[in-house]
């Protein structure tokens, strides 16, 4: 589980991506994200992943994209079955089955590249409330910190005698109450904690607080978001006036 | 990294041993490894003679007792009663004996007054106290303590003491992670330092923590009677031939 989950939690990185402004991060996986919903068929679809690949590759985390993709996957085969089911179009489920993938793997390439103060710079850019970046903010920082919580707690029932994997599906369920129990009330107290430490650093004094950081876009964050401006026009012109497909 | 690298340890039964070191020395996955939550990458970790490979950790805890560092990762019935006999219906004990063991637990732990309580509203120490009776409970073979002391006040830590001398005397392997030198100095238990995922010493308490230059390599503070007694130890008249004679000789000296 907390290798799998390494697919969506940022790290520090020193590639090229990485270095990029978030912004022009944000702008890629928007784009990639969107060139998923044009596309019609799976060979196109096949095409964008790629892309995305390649992304991955130059930001050099194909391993934890991988990890994405493997965690995604037991989603994927629910919608290709339940697709396949009802529209006995092989082509359809396979399409839907892996645009899933490819909008987590979009999503998850930015989440993966951008830090928290990153992603509360780039918030903070929409003018976006304080207080909504903020509690946005603090609860992507604290989902690693949740993800070794919840290991914690399950080793410590787990020495107590409860086996997870045991019974059927309703004993199963039954089984995560002692794990889920603690860490609803551990999040809670944590939430509460950190409210009162940060009211306690004079949080809220000021109506506009100054900011350590301030982002100002480099030739190459210009360059790089208009390429990928371009390729998302030509991918989309492509796809309707250069070689248009049947509309699934 | 490797978070143990080239450990060695046997500890017999009824033996108690202290587990110290600085954060991150491996104290705790080291512990975890005993239990079968982690499985060693190379190597092997025996209990009683059952591999922890091919063991599960349900089937170790009967034997291995962990109570984990912070008891927030463990609390979740409605009751303190309900918390304790969790892991005994766990284990198939009879309603009786799961009445007889809280009982006996809850007293042993000054806990009796809080028997329907929710265990979310104890103090920080009552809620330590509370993980600690819920493992002797069942009454493990081998009982793993993860800094017991945190959160504990003196009386606390002189209760935890007897508790932990009884089980020795009843023949229980106890082991204790902790920082706390001072509340381990007086048990006299025999001492595993670790730095680095490493054992970088591994013997009894009244020799171990003289070696001064090993216990600052791995950031581990000397008891306070050990120190006083070196430092006299520099004098020509030093009093006292043994750290474990200074306690006596304060007391003399008093008198």
């Amino acid at each position: 589980m907390m290798w799998l989950s390494g697919g969506f939690i940022f790290r520090r990185g020193t590639s090229v991506y990485h270095r990029l402004d978030p912004r022009v991060k944000l702008l890629i996986s928007v784009l990639m994200f969107a060139t998923t919903l044009l596309v019609r068929s799976i060979y196109e679809l096949s095409g964008v992943l790629a892309f995305m690949i390649v992304v991955a590759a130059v930001a050099m985390v194909l391993k934890r994209v991988a990890r994405t993709m493997l965690f995604t996957a037991g989603f994927s085969v629910f919608i290709f079955v339940l697709n396949f089911i009802f529209t006995r179009n092989l082509d359809t489920s396979l399409l839907y089955a892996s645009r899933f993938v490819a909008i987590v793997v979009s999503t998850s390439l930015f989440f993966i590249t951008t830090s928290p103060d990153e992603l509360e710079q780039v918030m903070k850019t929409f003018r976006l409330p304080r207080d909504v970046v903020f509690a946005f903010v603090t609860a992507v920082r604290f989902i690693p910190v949740m993800f070794l919580d919840t290991i914690q707690i399950m080793d410590a029932q787990k020495s107590r005698g409860l086996e997870l994997e045991k019974g059927n599906v309703l004993k199963r369920v039954r089984n995560m109450i002692p794990i889920l129990i603690p860490l609803v009330v551990n999040s809670v107290v944590r939430s509460g904690e950190l409210a009162e430490a940060m009211e306690s650093r004079a949080y809220g004094a000021v109506p506009k607080p100054t900011s350590l950081v301030e982002y100002r876009a480099r030739a190459t964050d210009k360059v790089v978001a208009l390429a990928a401006a371009f390729l998302f026009a030509l991918t989309a012109y492509s796809f309707y006036f250069v070689f248009p497909a049947r509309i699934l | 990294m490797k978070a143990l690298d080239g450990v060695s340890l046997k500890i017999g039964s009824a033996e108690t041993v202290a587990i110290v070191g600085e954060n991150g020395a491996g104290k705790t996955t080291l512990v975890k490894h005993v239990t079968g939550l982690l499985k060693p990458g190379t190597g092997d970790v025996t209990v009683d003679g059952q591999n922890t490979r091919t063991t599960s950790t349900a089937q170790l805890s009967r034997k291995v007792g962990v109570a984990f560092q912070n008891p927030d990762h463990q609390l979740f019935s409605e009751s303190v009663e309900e918390e304790m006999s969790f892991a005994l219906r766990n284990f198939g004990f009879a309603p009786e004996l799961v009445e007889q063991r809280v009982r006996w637990g809850l007293e042993l732990f000054g806990l009796e007054e809080y028997r329907k309580s929710s265990p979310l509203v104890l103090s920080g120490g009552e809620k330590k106290r509370l993980t600690l009776a819920c493992i002797l409970a069942w009454d493990p073979e081998v009982v793993i303590l993860d800094e017991p002391t945190v959160g504990q006040d003196s009386i606390q830590k002189e209760k935890l003491a007897g508790t932990i001398r009884m089980l020795t005397s009843s023949g229980k392997t106890v082991v204790v992670v902790s920082h706390d030198i001072e509340f381990l100095w007086p048990m006299q238990p025999r001492v595993v330092v670790m730095k680095a995922g490493r054992v970088v010493g591994d013997g009894r308490a009244r020799e171990l923590m003289q070696d001064k230059r090993l216990l600052d390599s791995a950031r581990v503070a000397q008891p306070q009677l050990v120190e006083f007694f070196q430092r006299l130890g520099e004098r020509p008249e030093a009093p006292f031939a043994d750290p474990l004679e200074a306690r006596r000789w304060v007391e003399e000296t008093r008198r």
